[in-house]
């Protein structure tokens, strides 16, 4: 499908969008990130809403639901991107959630797959969705104790170290210093790895 | 007769790529089945922020093996959109060219590799060993066969060395020569007919409502192609044409793969006449040379892979390293929801079918 | 240093075998890892591996060589110890790939092992990331040779220093079971 609208036109449905955006739903800010790609921030309690209307008037594309942890200010921002067929727009709607207790509600009647990416981010950061009952079940991991991995006071060095042992390699100086100097050509010598 | 447990799991020569599906079957007919990803997890959006802008253009190619260049793309027009550059107009023209060979290199394999599912494995040796020529000619350009890392934020690494645009001209004749005899070999085939027609459809409505992009939207009648939708690089300024079939079913997506080479190799042949002289590559920020800082802010970028949509979420706070990538695989909806709710009802066999021409690629769900 | 000479135990009828199984090994068709995209092009046309007397094959119970090409996510290892301990005897073990060697670019990941001889006895090692077919086919010259030469008794360390590698194993994985909890 051509797309027959050209730039200045996309730019105007836009900016009608967000005209009746903000007389429906107030707290909701948008920034423009590039010609077709608009961010809007919306508070918890009114995302249910925005989502519905959006999916409504043509953006009913979801490319992922994802969430960004913002360790210092103690929030989650879980981002939604929306993307329209029809004039090539992409959304990237986001609302922020409390950091120590982090629930909200699912999409997955709105969108079927939002069930795996709700599963996704809850393994990887622990938000719980309210109304997804398959949520609990580890989808990636396998038996995982720990922290939920993708926060940003989970430290993956320390776990590598302490669960899966490295290979430690001695260092021989005065091969090297030969090696250096040129008076042994080539290492093959060192070449042979024994387990 | 009751039900039976099945693993159709990671060690099977059907699927290729490390995926597993646990189900119910009997007889022949799956009564549930359910997806196990997760063999091929390396925790790589952990990773990505513990390492500088640059150095993460080592790990990047490796999220989807098939196809590594997108990954390098989404990357670096991502990282483009926040910190606002303008890349120079010829290293856009590369970019173009490199991308629309990996999916000429990928479309073959696929192509070929229908073979394997469906038992007849003399198209997957052809096929392979003409995707070989096409390696060739990257590592040339770049110096490795399968990871390049040649697509930078700015631009690309180098020009094209001597002589390179002979021998491209030269393998696009040779590909387009042999097109012919893979589509009477695999498509007229009756054995292949048998196997592929009506088995695995899927219908316009459930595409939209599910998400599914790509060659398995267009085999339905819709020709959404995020390359004419919303262009990126320099889709706009080129002619070529979006080809669809209506069946839906998997003989249909195997034979859109040749009229995709096709158009392919016509954007290739108008980029390489449009293309001007110039630099290749700017400089995006302050900091000096590899330790970058990108500006704050957030942007999604995506491409049109050979699966579908293809896109990477790059959250900046202002340093050296990024705060967050996330990573949206195009074989998501196909591949976990695809297989747990629209597999039952099917047979055993049409699962490896299912996955094969979804293209549905592992590494790319498990990141 | 100078290498220490290995003694050569094997009987006569075992070295015959040696001799004839080297020619004709059979490769388990498993791709693990990444490297698993270069292994259609050295088994096709181009660079064929069946004049060596290689080809794929599918049950672990009939195939002689595993080929673990790169990284190892912990799931994985799990199927993959699984499979090794259903291969017969003889069976090699080759680690393809940098990430088999020390973790490889992911040496920092929670998920992916880093020397995989701590829990599977290796026989060769292909460095690269990823190796060329070229490489594939060098290396697999190689084990024919140690094998008529009678080094590559990886399986008959596993068996005699089996508590040394189940230990390292349950350390690493916490326990060596698959489940399943959809059929449960």
């Amino acid at each position: 499908m051509m797309n027959s609208m050209n730039d200045a036109s996309v730019g105007q449905d836009v900016e009608k969008v967000f005209g009746e955006l903000k007389s429906m739903f107030d707290g909701c800010e948008t920034v423009q990130i590039d010609t077709r790609q608009y961010k809007l921030v919306v508070p918890s309690d009114k995302m249910l809403g925005m989502l519905t209307y959006l999916k409504s008037i043509g953006y009913s594309h979801l490319s992922i639901i994802t969430c960004v942890d913002w360790i210092d200010e103690k929030k989650f921002e879980l981002v939604y991107v929306l993307f329209n067929w029809l004039n090539g727009v992409t959304f990237l709607v986001s609302t922020f959630i409390d950091r120590d207790r982090p629930i909200f509600y699912t999409v997955k009647d709105m969108w079927p797959t939002a069930e795996y990416y709700e599963r996704d981010v809850h393994e990887f950061f622990g938000v719980e969705f309210e109304g997804n009952e398959n949520c609990k079940k580890p989808l990636m991991l396998e038996l995982w104790d720990d922290l939920p991995p993708l926060r940003k006071d989970f430290d993956p060095l320390q776990y590598s170290k302490e669960h899966f042992p490295d290979r430690t390699y001695e260092k021989d100086p005065i091969h090297e210093a030969r090696i250096i100097r040129g008076d042994i050509e080539g290492d093959t010598e060192g070449g042979e790895i024994d387990g | 007769m009751g039900e039976m447990k099945l693993f159709f799991g990671p060690n099977h020569p059907g699927l290729h790529g490390n995926f597993s599906v646990h189900m119910y079957v009997e007889g022949d007919t799956i009564i549930r089945a359910r997806p196990v990803p997760g063999f091929l997890h390396r925790g790589f959006e952990k990773l990505m922020e513990r390492r500088l802008w640059y150095q993460n253009l080592a790990l990047i190619p490796r999220i989807c093996v098939q196809e590594p260049d997108i990954n390098e793309a989404c990357y670096a027009m991502a990282i483009e959109k926040i910190a606002k550059v303008d890349v120079p107009e010829r290293a856009q023209w590369i970019r173009m060219i490199v991308l629309e060979l990996a999916r000429i290199a990928n479309h073959m394999w696929a192509f070929g590799g229908v073979g394997g599912p469906t038992g007849m494995y003399t198209s997957m040796y052809w096929s392979v060993a003409d995707r070989d020529k096409v390696l060739d000619l990257f590592e040339e350009l770049s110096g490795a066969r399968i990871y390049h890392m040649y697509i930078i934020p700015g631009g690309v690494r180098k020009d094209f060395p001597p002589h390179f645009e002979e021998k491209l001209v030269k393998l696009l004749d040779y590909i387009e020569g042999r097109l012919p005899e893979y589509e009477t070999f695999v498509l007229k085939n009756r054995i292949l007919h048998t196997r592929l027609r009506g088995i695995a459809t899927i219908d316009t409505e459930t595409c939209l409502k599910i998400g599914v992009t790509g060659i398995g939207l267009r085999a339905t009648g819709v020709p959404y192609d995020i390359r004419k939708v919303a262009p990126y690089l320099f889709y706009d300024r080129v002619e070529f044409d979006v080809p669809t079939a209506t069946e839906g079913d998997a003989l249909a997506r195997i034979s859109l793969k040749p009229q995709e080479i096709r158009q392919s190799i016509r954007i290739i042949r108008q980029a390489l006449e449009y293309m001007p002289s110039g630099p290749v590559n700017a400089k995006i920020a302050d900091g000096n040379g590899l330790r970058i800082r990108v500006p704050k802010g957030m942007a999604y970028a995506k491409v049109e892979s050979t699966r579908g949509e293809y896109g990477y979420l790059v959250v900046s706070n202002g340093e050296e390293k990024p705060y967050r990538v996330a990573v949206r695989g195009a074989s998501y909806p196909q591949g976990l929801y695809g297989v747990e709710h629209l597999m039952p009802g099917t047979r055993i066999d049409d699962v490896p079918i299912w996955l094969d021409t979804m293209g549905v690629c592992a590494p790319e769900i498990d990141r | 240093m100078d290498k220490i000479e290995k003694i050569d135990e094997r009987g006569v009828w075992e070295k015959i075998a040696d001799q004839l199984r080297s020619r004709s090994m059979w490769m388990l068709h498993y791709c693990t890892g990444c490297g698993a995209v270069e292994l259609p092009p050295s088994t096709t046309s181009r660079f064929d591996m069946e004049r060596l007397g290689m080809g794929p094959m599918a049950t672990p119970r009939q195939a002689d060589l595993f080929l673990i090409t790169g990284y190892l996510s912990t799931k994985t290892l799990r199927r993959v110890i699984y499979t090794y301990e259903k291969m017969a005897d003889p069976k090699y073990v080759i680690g393809f790939g940098s990430c088999t060697i020390n973790g490889g670019i992911y040496y920092d990941s929670y998920s992916t092992i880093n020397r995989l001889d701590q829990y599977l006895p290796v026989d060769l090692y292909i460095a690269g990331c990823m190796p060329r077919p070229e490489a594939i086919l060098n290396a697999f010259t190689k084990l024919m040779e140690m094998i008529r030469k009678g080094e590559a008794d990886g399986w008959k360390r596993y068996k005699e220093n089996y508590e040394w590698y189940k230990q390292n194993q349950l350390r690493s994985l916490g326990e060596v079971v698959v489940y399943d909890e959809f059929h449960e």
